[in-house]
């Protein structure tokens, strides 16, 4: 290698370390809470479905399918990051970080597949309460879930609580 | 009509807090959401090719919106520092303007989507997958293959794509038809104004994401269409192209290939040109910030290759990391090794790169 492609190397590094080393200072995400207890798949009541495949619901969470067997689109709330609820979803069924969830959102509106993101919800409650009033909403919350307007779906046949349901 | 950042960046910002509390049922019509991805570059190269120095990459602003609960619109907009900025007679702007994408889609079902407008031509991977967010590639640079400005696939097309998924017992297979205006006769630039000739191009893609190995897509592409030239006239032209790309990023490959062929109307000669790329990354655990790569690429023009006379020849490598310092952004640096065909001399660059989306 030439002296020239030496120092052409060499500049790039030295411009690459400087500003690594600004934005080394970038403030850092959150970690994910820990807890325990599965988490319950809540559907709005008029959705006619009762059991999801795993798949099925990965590829809801991550906008691959967006409508429901009777036509209605699938409107997917999701609780905000730090979120247990979130996380349980992300990793267990996404099988993604945190970042890459939200690159692949981002990525998915880039790319013209959906117009939006999903909707955050910022407290279980509002995650049962959106549900309950919006038609084709899906929503993930602690188990048990006693609410009018939602019901609690299946997940490859295991209902929260039953030995093997994996989204906890 | 609402401004907001990247659909998942933008879950801590207030106007989110106030979408949220108005409930999904009460969605309101258009639902305009304007985001947009940046970069600053800077290169130093052994013998001169492309800019010197830092130089301004895309600002690009994608402008998504519900028009109604199964119409939408996607709009994207790139400005380019020119080289040429401040020269001419009136001045050249110092920044070119162009409508990369201009989308509106009917949703049907999963299983039927039909839209018209201007597209990055859905027949290579990576000009779908990406396009023009530098922070969604891990590479810094795109392949030359489907390079921007570049002539070796059409890298855009206006006209009507059909598309859609079915779960074809777990393979989840999803297909694009579409018929358009394929190239000007400025063969990298699409037919914004009409089609240059009375042929129109079609294409068809289809591409599996199976769920037994989750990350995994692969699928093919043929592309058809009559290319007009300015000096040599028109040109039957053929691509079959084909990628597979592995998502998940311990490691994240993808591969792809496409062939052109090229046929002179009314003649039986045929010109075939081939370009391939492999690019191998993965994500460090223990720094899961850091993010190396590598990628090889090829680009071959056919003897006596009329179209694509201008395409250079390509045999490189690149070899770089990259660094997530915050959710948004990333920076990369890389090193380039690479020759323009037989008897080349080869050039050796180094590259950096800050990329964000906002």
């Amino acid at each position: 290698m030439s002296t020239h492609m030496l120092r052409t190397v060499a500049r790039t590094l030295v411009v690459f370390l400087l500003a690594g080393a600004v934005l080394v200072m970038a403030p850092r995400p959150a970690l994910a809470q820990s807890g325990g207890g599965d988490i319950a798949v809540v559907v709005n009541a008029d959705v006619p479905v009762d059991n999801l495949s795993l798949a099925d619901l990965r590829r809801i969470l991550l906008g691959d399918r967006e409508f429901w067997p009777s036509g209605a689109r699938v409107a997917l709330l999701i609780r905000a990051p730090i979120a247990r609820e979130r996380d349980a979803a992300v990793r267990n069924v996404c099988q993604m970080s945190e970042a890459q969830f939200r690159q692949h959102w981002i990525a998915k509106v880039f790319r013209a597949d959906a117009a939006k993101g999903p909707r955050i919800v910022y407290s279980n409650e509002m995650a049962i309460d959106q549900a309950s009033r919006t038609p084709g909403a899906i929503a993930f919350v602690p188990a048990p879930v006693a609410s009018r307007g939602v019901k609690v779906l299946k997940i490859d046949g295991k209902a929260p609580g039953q030995t093997g349901y994996m989204l906890r | 009509m609402g401004l907001a950042s990247p659909a998942f960046a933008q879950q801590d910002s207030h106007e989110h807090d106030a979408a949220a509390a108005q409930g999904a049922g009460d969605a309101s019509y258009p639902s305009l959401k304007i985001a947009g991805f940046g970069d600053v570059n800077f290169s130093a190269t052994d013998k001169p090719e492309g800019p010197k120095g830092f130089s301004l990459g895309q600002f690009v602003l994608h402008m998504a919106s519900e028009l109604s609960p199964r119409v939408t619109f996607f709009g994207e907009v790139s400005l380019s520092a020119r080289a040429d900025a401040g020269t001419g007679t009136p001045a050249a702007t110092g920044f070119n303007t162009e409508v990369e994408r201009m989308i509106v889609r009917f949703d049907q079902s999963d299983r039927l989507k039909i839209s018209f407008g201007r597209y990055h031509t859905p027949i290579n991977y990576w000009n779908t997958a990406f396009h023009h967010g530098q922070w969604l590639q891990t590479t810094a640079s795109r392949p030359e293959m489907i390079q921007f400005g570049g002539r070796f696939l059409p890298v855009h097309f206006i006209g009507a794509l059909v598309e859609g998924s079915v779960p074809a017992s777990g393979w989840n297979v999803g297909y694009k038809a579409g018929l358009g205006n394929g190239r000007s006769t400025v063969i990298s630039r699409g037919g914004d104004a009409g089609d240059a000739n009375g042929n129109r191009a079609w294409l068809v893609n289809g591409f599996s994401k199976p769920d037994r190995l989750y990350g995994l897509e692969f699928g093919g592409s043929l592309y058809g269409d009559t290319v007009t030239t300015a000096a040599a006239g028109d040109f039957g032209e053929r691509i079959v192209s084909a990628h597979v790309a592995w998502s998940k990023e311990d490691p994240e490959i993808i591969a792809e290939v496409a062939s052109v062929r090229h046929r002179k109307s009314g003649s039986s000669d045929v010109t075939w040109n081939h370009a391939y790329y492999i690019q191998a990354a993965y994500r460090l655990p223990a720094f899961n910030r850091w993010k190396p790569y590598y990628r090889f690429e090829h680009i071959g023009i056919g003897a006596g290759e009329v179209v694509f006379a201008a395409v250079p020849r390509l045999d490189g490598s690149t070899a770089g990391v990259r660094y997530d310092a915050s959710p948004l952004a990333a920076i990369k640096g890389e090193v380039r090794s690479w020759t323009r065909g037989e008897g080349s001399v080869r050039n050796v660059g180094g590259f950096f790169q800050v990329c964000f989306t906002f």
